[in-house]
């Protein structure tokens, strides 16, 4: 690879080792030239993205105990590259080489104690201010330090500063109607002008990345769904794919398109809901409902096939639960068929509206340098201009078999995500279309029994067979014994590019389960994007990014 | 002596419970009316389609408990709530329902009271309303309540002299600012025909004095909780909502004795249908065309409302009276 050559080169003994698994690089450096080492990488190779950065506890036995992890990213080339370094608890900070690294620092700091000179504002991201401990640390029991202790007077930020005098500080959140969960805002003001915004987050932390080190990888699926609890295929896609990854194998055809067929219905019904609560927090309550009409639709196609409207836990290790039932195929169509009139009857009420237009153009603009400084990605990101889809980018999952368009906007404003957003349903729905009709016959799983239950009539009743039974046996009480390794595996979620980074020590549960969530990232850009608007610019803001807190607390 | 103030005691107790009619099931249309825009129903399980529904509501504000927030200002937070009903019943006054009736060979005029500024009256009282506003923001010793009393402030005033400034153009035109002559003047055609200029800015500046969507800044939920009305509750949130309610129904009334031809029908064949029950049900056409709109359009900005005010509104209005203006002179020079 051409960047860890010009490393080498540059750094020599600095670089402490390059290795390489799946097809993914990762270097390991000494913490001393950490900076250089980030600001070569940004200004001479292009990795311009900073996609991930987390930090690891390696053991309470290790010296040095901790590694904080850097996933970089160049746009162009599309080459990625994990930089390691190994610390005992000080790291230089990134968060002026890329933004986003701001909040990422603060949350190594909050899971695991790692001071990151430098920061500008050094704090728990997550947890209250007087928490006890740093709950990712190997040493912290699952249970916490304190099991009986239910209240945190601190809170997590109670009080700031104005920077000027007259100013107001508004708390907006956790409980506000349109925060769309419980976000909590610090707005000052000025009038309506804001001049500074705080967005705190944390009150839905239910600590998902530690709960996966105690389940084992089939028993971490069910976690993920709890994370953007709007989409669920595509969460249960991303932790499946990156799991498969680190086991080597691809499921049949037919999996891989029923698969898509649940992630592009999900698409839409993420999206359908965006649209419902974006459009009312603008003051159209009438869209609302007409996008929850057509998402509950959605929801009883999940029903038929997975049993569970929410949360449907229903991809595999290897392939899905079962076959789709036999009636799904022609109620997809039917949806299909319906689902444009619905979404221009939105359209018609929205787009060429005066006020929509009035409210949404021009407004939370973000440039294209600052989605890519501030590690946007999704909708956001193209509303800002960037090509950018994960489905285009790395075909993962059997995009490259399927003809769609990626709408990118050009202003960044509002109104263009919203186009974005728009259009992604219809190109999911053409997606959808080109599925229902290649619909491949087949097997929807790699070998049951390896890495997936065996079908429960081999395991009891007349058919029942030993070998059956042993893999139940051994896959209920002991789970799937990845190699030794970790793995990135990223996708297009509905709200932009939700990774699962795994770190397999060869136990059948994960060692370190770390996830990007874009709700989190793409948030971490609204001070900026609102600063000098209005306070209904806020709610309009908060929408059009999309967040869903599930996926920003974790 | 006797005989006048026991009909105009009548008169008034009848007229106010048309009103509180009217109020309880507007807010029934409105749900109903949101509820089919919306694809659903609206309240149904309350009474046959969820007719007693007004009254279930009723009672449930009337059992709430009543949160008085501890750092308000305790007279004025309790007197806005009261202030908030009293323009839209004083306005009730003035409503030329009908010109009269003749009971037991006695001719009664149906006017509460057929005063010769209505206009200018009905422009008074109105502007009281935003007292309401202002104060129970402002006392509640809140952040949300007093941004949504500040808006409303400003938006109140503006649409005030766009109210006042559409009127103009009737009045010219008629010569009069009583309510009875004005309606009289329209017999034979209505004025919106004649201004319709005046009529459109006339019902945008009502739907603005009014908070309602795409106006409804001041309890705009979706940015300020509930605007003005964040921290009352119970009664007292319940005589904001009845202030609100009754304020659509008595504008709905004074643009159709403006603008709709009062109390004539549209057609002449139709007249056998007596001149109160057209009236009240041009007012009730325009209190629809309000829910119509809310449930269609999205809110504006605060400082876009204020421009649209300003830039637009009022130089319009202001022209239409020029226009007016010359006309009349025209018309005058001519004869």
């Amino acid at each position: 690879m051409k960047a860890v050559d010009g490393l080498k080169r540059a750094f020599q003994d600095a670089v402490q080792g390059v290795s390489e698994f799946r097809g993914e690089t990762t270097v390991v450096i000494v913490p001393e030239v950490l900076r250089e080492v980030c600001l070569y990488l940004r200004d001479k190779e292009g990795y311009d993205f900073l996609v991930d950065l987390c930090g690891v506890d390696n053991g309470t036995d290790r010296t040095p105990r901790y590694s904080v992890v850097y996933l970089l990213r160049n746009m162009e080339t599309k080459d990625q590259l994990r930089l390691k370094v190994f610390t005992d608890g000080t790291v230089d900070t990134v968060s002026d080489i890329w933004p986003t690294a701001n909040w990422h620092e603060r949350e190594a700091y909050d899971m695991f104690g790692i001071d990151f000179k430098g920061h500008p504002e050094l704090e728990r991201l997550y947890l209250p201010e007087d928490f006890e401990g740093h709950p990712l640390r190997k040493d912290y029991p699952l249970r916490g330090l304190n099991p009986d202790r239910d209240m945190y007077e601190g809170g997590v930020k109670t009080k700031v500063a104005p920077s000027k005098p007259n100013t107001m500080i508004l708390n907006m959140g956790p409980q506000h109607p349109s925060t769309h969960g419980v976000l909590r805002m610090l707005l000052e003001l000025e009038g309506e002008t804001i001049v500074n915004a705080w967005p705190i987050v944390g009150y839905l932390h239910r600590g998902t990345e530690k709960l996966a080190e105690y389940k084992t990888y089939h028993q971490v699926l069910p976690l993920t769904d709890r994370l953007d609890y709007l989409a669920p295929p595509s969460n249960n896609l991303a932790y499946i794919l990156a799991v498969e990854k680190l086991l080597g194998i691809e499921p049949p055809p037919r999996g891989k398109f029923i698969r898509i067929i649940m992630v592009e219905l999900a698409r839409i019904a993420s999206h359908l809901i965006w649209l419902g609560t974006h459009a009312m927090d603008i003051g159209a309550a009438t869209v609302f409902l007409y996008a929850f009409r057509e998402r509950e639709k959605i929801y009883d196609l999940w029903e038929m096939v997975a049993g569970a409207r929410f949360h449907q836990s229903y991809f595999r290790i290897g392939g899905v639960r079962e076959d789709l039932p036999e009636d799904f195929i022609p109620a997809l169509k039917k949806f299909l068929d319906e689902f444009p009139k619905a979404l221009d009857e939105c359209d018609n009420l929205l787009t060429n509206n005066k006020i929509w237009r009035v409210r949404t153009e021009g407004v939370a603009v973000l440039s294209k340098e600052d989605a890519i400084r501030y590690g946007a990605t999704g909708p956001v990101l193209r509303g800002s201009g960037v090509n950018w889809d994960l489905r285009k980018a790395y075909p993962y999952a059997g995009y490259d078999e399927f003809t769609f368009h990626v709408p990118v906007g050009e202003r960044g404003d509002t109104f263009d995500r919203y186009l974005v957003r728009m259009e992604e349903m219809r190109q999911s729905r053409e997606i959808l279309m080109q599925a229902v009709a290649r619909l491949p016959d087949g097997p929807i799983n790699t070998e049951p029994g390896k890495y997936n239950f065996p079908p429960p009539e081999e395991v009891k009743g007349d058919k029942a067979n030993i070998e059956a039974l042993i893999h139940q046996f051994k896959l209920v009480i002991e789970g799937v014994r990845p190699p030794k390794g970790e793995v990135y595996q990223a996708v297009e979620a509905p709200k932009g590019e939700l990774g699962f980074y795994i770190i397999s020590d060869g136990e059948p549960r994960p060692y370190r389960l770390r996830i990007r969530s874009p709700s989190l990232i793409n948030l971490q850009a609204l001070p900026i994007m609102i600063k000098g608007l209005k306070v209904a610019d806020v709610v309009t803001a908060i929408g059009s990014i999309d967040i869903v807190l599930g996926e920003v607390d974790k | 002596m006797v005989m006048w103030i026991a009909v105009t005691v009548v008169k008034l107790l009848i007229y106010f419970a048309i009103l509180m009619l009217f109020v309880a099931y507007g807010t029934l249309a409105e749900r109903k009316v949101a509820g089919h825009i919306q694809d659903r129903l609206g309240p149904y399980h309350c009474g046959p389609h969820g007719v007693l529904q007004p009254l279930a509501d009723g009672l449930k504000l009337f059992f709430k408990e009543d949160i008085v927030a501890s750092e308000a200002d305790k007279f004025l937070y309790f007197l806005a709530p009261a202030l908030a009903v009293v323009p839209p019943l004083l306005v009730l006054g003035i409503i030329p329902i009908g010109e009269s009736i003749t009971i037991a060979g006695k001719t009664i005029p149906l006017p509460i009271a057929n005063i010769n500024v209505a206009v200018l009256y009905f422009l008074g009282v109105t502007s009281l309303s935003v007292y309401a506003i202002m104060l129970g923001g402002w006392s509640g010793n809140s952040k949300y309540p007093l941004l949504g009393g500040l808006r409303s402030a400003a938006q109140f005033i503006s649409y005030e002299l766009v109210l006042g400034l559409s009127i103009i153009g009737v009045v010219m035109l008629v010569g009069s600012f009583n309510l009875v002559d004005i309606v009289k003047y329209q017999k034979d055609m209505w004025l919106f025909i004649k201004q319709p200029v005046a009529f459109v800015a006339y019902m945008v500046a009502a739907i603005a004095e009014l908070n309602r969507a795409p106006f409804d800044l001041p309890e705009a939920e979706s940015e300020l909780v509930g605007g003005y009305h964040t921290e009352y509750s119970s009664m007292k949130f319940a005589l904001f909502f009845l202030g609100e309610y009754a304020n659509m129904v008595v504008s709905s009334a004074i643009a159709t004795a403006l603008f709709l031809g009062g109390w004539y029908a549209p057609c002449s064949f139709l007249s056998f249908i007596p001149g109160p029950v057209w009236f009240l049900l041009k007012t009730f056409a325009l209190f629809f065309f309000m829910l119509w709109i809310r449930w269609t359009y999205p809110r504006l900005r605060y400082d876009q409302l204020m421009g649209m005010c300003w830039k637009y509104l009022i130089p319009i209005t202001l022209f239409n009276i020029l226009g007016t203006g010359l006309v009349v002179i025209l018309k005058a020079g001519g004869v």
